[in-house]
């Protein structure tokens, strides 16, 4: 398989200037549905971005494209420049590029660690024969495998759960595990799928600190959905406003709340 | 009651329940078991038979290493067939892998009974034996059991062992999180697949001088299944009680008549009624605890908070 951004990472193509993660005129039909209409835009490095949009906008369905569940029916998405559409999920994430799911997807079946163990790279000392055998280089990576997932599951206040099967945790630890293990595969972009879903305005809050803070110690570019716009306009540094598939406005937050066309996709307008 | 014979069968059905069990850890139903086991069986009867270098002796004696040497070649063509063949059924999904494998079951066994070198119908006679008793067979067959339980239980404190429990929750959130699914679908497959084959290469000789193709069929390909069914499926070590039960109750019903297979058959079905888990339970095995525990190796004492 190619690797089509080998070259360009080597070769420095990613200096400053160009865009950590952009898609390029990006449409996805379902049949008759166009739910992507020749979207794009570009998330810079260190940014936080959001993504915002009334229900059905297409929101998920452009991360489903970005992290590569769905094939696009044209357009292309490009990481640091360079074309990534044809790649499967997984060579995406270990480019460096992790995601939540809105209707979360943990492994219920495991515990808590064993979910942030599951997401962690590979490391030397890991093939299949040293692991059979316990090699000293396998107990090694063993060991700092749970001194990364240690760090994690303090960073998120997972610790008192950490052997609790991830299907019996309450609903706002699961969301917290859901972007612990997004982490664990050691992200340098984080898509974040509507975060702060069932969440009161305080833990909305902490949820924002929480995303701050991350961003930093990680050295994360975030890239958010969410409906709840005042959250975003607090959060993001730009953001993008979809509507029937459709791109309408891209900004910062004040560029964006004076946008006619978003004002009237929220509060509704004249009828065409 | 139970003789040696019978113990060496239950070990047999108990290698082959883990190697139905194997691809189910990683979520794929696969009923390839029978084909790989076949194909080993079939390798060990035909280089038995026919390669005068093993050393066959006249008076139908086999030298242990030349046993032992098949029991790796009758794995490795078995892991390589499942190589080539896993790459292309591993796209199907659920019952339709299912499907998928049993077609290979049946391709395998009508290759069997037609290529000009297996025997046709009668099949591969006079195989030599390395024992002279069946008891000499349960040492090779313990070993075989205790090398697939080590692998086994060390998967599950490995990268490969939580990749496969991964991709059997969630697939696709496997795949984001940058578990290379069809890599750990196809291993687990190959796996399977090298245990099948060598406990086929086992069986050749075990199994009173004769191998043909009714050795791997659909209806084994049932029985190894419901091996995993009864015995649990979320630890290697149901198979293990599944194939070692399940092998034995026919034989221990003889004395029934005709009426066993009535009763084997309500065991079949009741199983799934009365332990819906399997006899072997994760929590079974926490009660129990000690070294059989899922997961209980060197990962507990490190970091658990």
């Amino acid at each position: 398989m190619s690797h089509p951004t080998d070259g360009s990472d080597r070769s420095g193509a990613a200096a400053a200037g160009t865009p950590l993660l952009e898609v390029r005129e990006l449409t996805c039909r379902f049949g008759g549905l166009v739910a992507l209409d020749h979207v794009s835009f570009a998330v810079q490095p260190g940014e936080i971005f959001g993504l915002i949009g009334p229900n059905g906008a297409g929101k998920t369905t452009l991360y489903n494209l970005i992290s590569g569940l769905t094939p696009p029916t044209s357009g292309a998405v490009l990481w640091r420049g360079a074309p990534i559409t044809g790649l499967p999920p997984f060579r995406r994430n270990r480019l460096g590029l992790a995601r939540t799911f809105q209707n979360l997807r943990l492994f219920d079946g495991l515990t808590v660690h064993d979910n942030l163990l599951v997401a962690l790279r590979r490391q030397p000392g890991e093939s299949l024969l040293e692991g059979l055998l316990a090699s000293a280089g396998h107990r090694r990576a063993e060991r700092q495998r749970l001194e990364q997932t240690g760090q994690l599951l303090e960073e998120l206040g997972l610790e008192a759960l950490a052997n609790r099967p991830a299907g019996t945790l309450a609903y706002g630890d699961r969301r917290r595990l859901e972007i612990a293990r997004a982490l664990a595969t050691r992200p340098t972009l984080l898509l974040l799928d509507e975060p702060a879903a069932g969440m009161n305005p305080a833990e909305k809050d902490d949820l924002c600190d929480l995303i701050r803070q991350l961003r930093s110690r990680h050295q994360l570019t975030v890239m958010v959905i969410e409906h709840h716009v005042p959250l975003l306009m607090r959060l993001c540094n730009r953001m993008a406003v979809l509507d029937f598939g459709e791109r309408i406005a891209l900004g910062t937050p004040v560029q964006v709340r004076h946008d006619p066309r978003v004002i009237e996709a929220y509060l509704g307008g004249n009828p065409p | 009651m139970i003789d040696n014979g019978l113990l060496v069968q239950m070990l047999i059905g108990a290698l082959l329940g883990v190697s139905v069990y194997l691809p189910l850890a990683a979520g794929q139903l696969s009923l390839a078991t029978p084909a790989f086991y076949a194909v080993g069986g079939t390798l060990a009867a035909l280089l038995s038979t026919s390669w005068p270098a093993l050393g066959a002796g006249a008076d139908g004696s086999f030298p242990l290493a030349s046993f032992l040497l098949e029991l790796l070649l009758g794995g490795l063509l078995a892991g390589g067939l499942a190589l080539l063949v896993g790459r292309l059924v591993l796209r199907l999904q659920g019952i339709y892998l299912a499907i998928a494998t049993i077609a290979l079951v049946e391709i395998v066994r009508v290759a069997i009974l037609n290529l000009p070198f297996t025997g046709g119908a009668i099949g591969i006679f006079s195989i030599p034996q390395p024992f002279p008793t069946a008891a000499g067979y349960l040492l090779p067959a313990l070993g075989l059991l205790a090398l697939a339980g080590w692998v086994c239980q060390r998967l599950e404190v490995m990268p490969l062992g939580r990749a496969m429990a991964a991709v059997r929750h969630d697939e696709l959130a496997a795949g984001c999180m940058g578990i290379d699914t069809t890599r750990v679908k196809l291993t687990a497959f190959v796996l399977s697949a090298v245990l099948a084959g060598s406990t086929g290469a086992l069986a050749a000789h075990f199994l009173l001088n004769t191998w043909n193709a009714r050795q791997g069929s659909f209806d084994t390909a049932v029985t190894m299944l419901a091996f995993v069914i009864l015995g649990g499926s979320r630890s290697w070590l149901g198979p293990v009680v599944g194939g070692l039960l399940l092998t034995a109750l026919p034989e221990l019903l003889r004395p029934v008549g005709d009426g066993r297979l009535v009763l084997f058959g309500l065991v079949i079905l009741l199983g799934p009624v009365l332990f819906p888990q399997g006899l072997i339970t994760p929590g079974l095995l926490e009660r129990l605890g000690g070294p059989l525990q899922p997961g209980s190796w060197f990962r507990r004492g490190g970091s658990a908070p």
